[in-house]
């Protein structure tokens, strides 16, 4: 052993029953090992803030053509119009989430949104000659009215246009209604509240289906004949 | 490592499959349950939200769940999604297959309305001579009727109606308000009862297997439950040809393994039971396997509104409360337009409208919403669907589930007696509207899709002929000794009662006497 080793350890083998002793009326130091970082995720562990992403964020136009937006946005006004405190649908942002909703659904919806767009421009353009879009409310009611109808759940109107409109008018409604700045605002008796419910998560979502290669079934049993 | 046999293998864990968990763990006999899916802890898999902090705003995930008009964004992930378990059918008939593989199955989600068969649908043959009678009458099942009422908590009210059997009820004596007085009033004039409705109350709201049956059966000790087991055949003794056991693949992993049993108890859910028989090539000797495919005709109604509770008139007093038409045609006349019948849901509701009810949009259509507020009042149907053989399901090897298993192919379509009766029905209550002063703002003819109900009924259904029939009247296969059947497809007609009820009686009769068979050793 070196000079310095030496010492080094005469020290610590004097300073040893000052330490035992210390221990015994103090509490022990913390344990040298870092606490294991899971210890803090815990019911006490606080949980951010976040928005929605319509109240912060716009979205660009994916689904439906520029023109055809332009027809949405004024029949979305024309349907689902600004009353008193209330939003309207073009408040709500309905028409942008509309190009979402129906971007993403089955092609007869897709189909049955575009052609009735399409539609409506037409019947402006050979009525009144502009498009849609520059409809007074007054010339948009001479095209919408007549195709209005009354339906039970399930069953809308099935006829060419008033199947459009009318399934138009329950989508534009709906997605008015369950927004953001619907619900900011409050609701006559009469008039639809936001929906409040249950949500719930996926529960034990499959995940494995296409990671696991699955040895082919062969029954062990002897089947009896019926 | 072979383990020892099971005394019942109990297939499903909804209400057919927690009765008949209840009752044989509480006669001593060792069970295990198998379900296709997981178990629910509301906590963890739910959480209130408003609609507009969902993704689709509420609406229905785009292309998801086609065929289960009952969803939205709330609660899509509650039921079977029809890519992971498809099932196929002509387009030109499509089927509402609406299914719940969460622990519980879809006890956690009916309508809790409770009724009695009567001896209309028991012996309905008798009475108009279409279709077959079951092999049991009311009064054999009025005991269990009792007793599954009680263990439900139905309120109600005796009414006296043959065809609306009284039976074990917490009383429902609250008053009604004067627009169903007075529409009980319109249907005496026109030969139309008017009833109380029977509705299950459970515990705290829910009337299910996993709060009412399920804490019994495993309280015994004697229940042992896997979870998330999808099983793809029953196994059979090749020296008996009695059912032995069964082969389940994992949900999550993909894993296959047997369990093997002395008694194997089916209460998948109609279909899936059907399916599950079809797939092990079992108890068919009879060839009806699979068909008598039936169920209720829903979708159809009348909306009106109560002109005296208009212009912000509406009080208690006026509005409220609900009741029953339990089926009148062909009981002491007879039809010339369809057999058997259908009853009604009627409502009274102080509430918002719809906007579809009204042809009117913007500040016209809330100007009407404003008039209406709190004048509601609905009729809905509930007909019966008769049993043809046509109407069938089969496999289809060309298509399979997630787990490799053949789905069913469903072939089915209402014939001129649903429609027939579903104009009968709006032509009616549009009269009893009349007739009650109230105005009529929308109405339909249109059934929905087969299945829209959820409640399919037969395709193994209960006889006392081995020829025509897949079971005996104990829910017992006519071919295995040691398999019961015990949930709706065991029905012989589908009757144009909410279902649940029936299945509860019958898994419990099936229950004890397999208990008492067990116990003589005869199974």
């Amino acid at each position: 052993m070196r000079r310095r080793d030496f010492v080094r350890a005469m020290i610590a083998a004097a300073a040893a029953p000052k330490l035992l002793l210390a221990q015994a009326v103090s509490p022990a130091p913390p344990p040298a090992a870092p606490v294991p970082w899971t210890l803090g995720l815990n019911g006490a562990t606080p949980i951010p803030n976040t928005q929605i992403e319509d109240a912060v964020a716009q979205a660009g136009l994916r689904f439906f053509t520029p023109a055809q937006m332009a027809t949405l946005e004024r029949l979305s006004d024309v349907l689902v119009p600004s009353l008193g405190d209330k939003p309207g649908a073009v408040q709500a942002e309905t028409p942008a989430f509309l190009d979402f909703l129906i971007g993403s659904s089955p092609v007869d919806r897709r189909q049955m949104y575009r052609d009735g767009l399409d539609w409506l421009d037409a019947e402006a353009r050979k009525q009144f000659s502009v498009p849609f879009a520059q409809l007074e409310t007054v010339q948009a009611d001479r095209i919408l009215q007549p195709w209005m109808r009354a339906w039970m759940p399930d069953h809308p109107p099935i006829e060419a246009h008033a199947d459009f409109i009318n399934i138009a008018h329950a989508d534009i409604r709906s997605a008015t209604v369950n927004s953001k700045a619907w619900s900011d605002t409050p609701s006559s008796p009469a008039q639809e509240s936001t929906p409040v419910g249950l949500y719930w998560y996926p529960i034990e979502p499959d995940i494995y289906p296409n990671r696991i290669t699955r040895m082919p079934f062969t029954s062990r049993t002897d089947r009896a004949t019926p | 490592m072979t383990k020892e046999p099971v005394d019942v293998l109990i297939i499903g864990s909804g209400h057919a499959g927690g009765m008949a968990a209840k009752i044989l763990t509480e006669k001593g006999i060792s069970c295990l349950m198998l379900n296709a899916g997981p178990v629910v802890d509301v906590a963890r898999d739910a959480k209130q939200e408003p609609a507009y902090a969902l993704p689709f705003r509420g609406f229905k995930p785009p292309g998801r769940l086609a065929h289960v008009f009952q969803s939205n964004e709330f609660n899509a992930n509650v039921w079977v999604d029809e890519e992971e378990v498809p099932y196929t059918y002509d387009p030109a008939n499509p089927y509402n297959w609406v299914r719940v593989r969460l622990f519980g199955g879809r006890s956690l989600f009916w309508s809790r309305q409770s009724f009695r068969l009567s001896d209309y649908e028991f012996k309905a043959k008798s009475h108009d001579g279409f279709g077959e009678d079951w092999p049991i009458n009311l009064a054999d099942l009025a005991p269990y009727y009792s007793r599954a009422e009680d263990i439900l908590q139905v309120s109600g009210r005796a009414e006296g109606i043959p065809q609306y059997p009284d039976g074990n009820f917490i009383p429902d004596d609250v008053p009604w308000s004067s627009s169903m007085l007075r529409f009980q009033e319109a249907g005496k004039r026109l030969g139309v009862p008017v009833c109380r409705g029977r509705r299950a109350h459970g515990r705290d709201g829910l009337a299910s297997s996993v709060n009412l049956l399920l804490p019994d059966a495993f309280a015994t000790g004697k229940l042992e439950a896997l979870e998330n087991v999808v099983v793809r055949e029953l196994t059979t003794d090749k020296q008996t040809g009695l059912v032995d056991g069964a082969h389940f693949v994992d949900r999550l992993t993909r894993r296959e393994m047997s369990v093997k049993a002395r008694v194997v108890v089916l209460a998948a859910g109609t279909l899936e039971s059907t399916r599950l028989l079809m797939n092990s090539n079992l108890a068919n000797s009879s060839g009806v396997l699979g068909h008598y495919l039936m169920d209720q005709i829903y979708g159809v109604g009348v909306t009106c509104s109560v002109p005296e509770a208009q212009g912000g008139k509406a009080t208690a007093e006026l509005m409220g409360g609900a009741g029953v038409i339990p089926r009148f045609r062909n009981i002491t006349t007879k039809s010339d337009k369809f057999l058997r019948g259908y009853a009604m849901n009627v409502t009274s509701r102080m509430g918002a409208f719809e906007p579809r009810n009204f042809a009117a949009y913007g500040a016209e259509l809330q100007k009407k919403l404003d008039m209406y507020y709190g004048s509601a009042f609905h009729m809905t149907i509930m007909g019966e669907v008769l049993g043809h053989y046509e109407n069938h399901v089969r496999i289809n090897k060309d298509v399979v589930d997630a787990w490799g298993i053949p789905v069913l192919h469903i072939e089915t379509k209402y014939t001129d007696n649903e429609h027939n009766m579903a104009r009968d029905a709006v032509d009616t209550c549009a009269a009893l509207a009349e007739s009650s002063g109230f105005e009529v703002l929308s109405k339909n003819a249109e059934p929905n899709p087969p299945g829209y109900s959820i409640h399919e009924v037969g395709t193994c259904r209960m006889g006392n002929d081995p020829k025509h029939s897949v079971l005996n009247k104990w829910n017992q296969s006519h071919d295995i000794k040691n398999l019961f059947v015990v949930d709706g497809s065991g029905f012989t007609s589908a009757g144009w009662q909410n279902p649940t009820l029936t299945i509860l009686a019958l898994s419990m009769r099936a229950s004890e006497y397999l208990a008492e068979q067990m116990r003589q050793k005869n199974v």
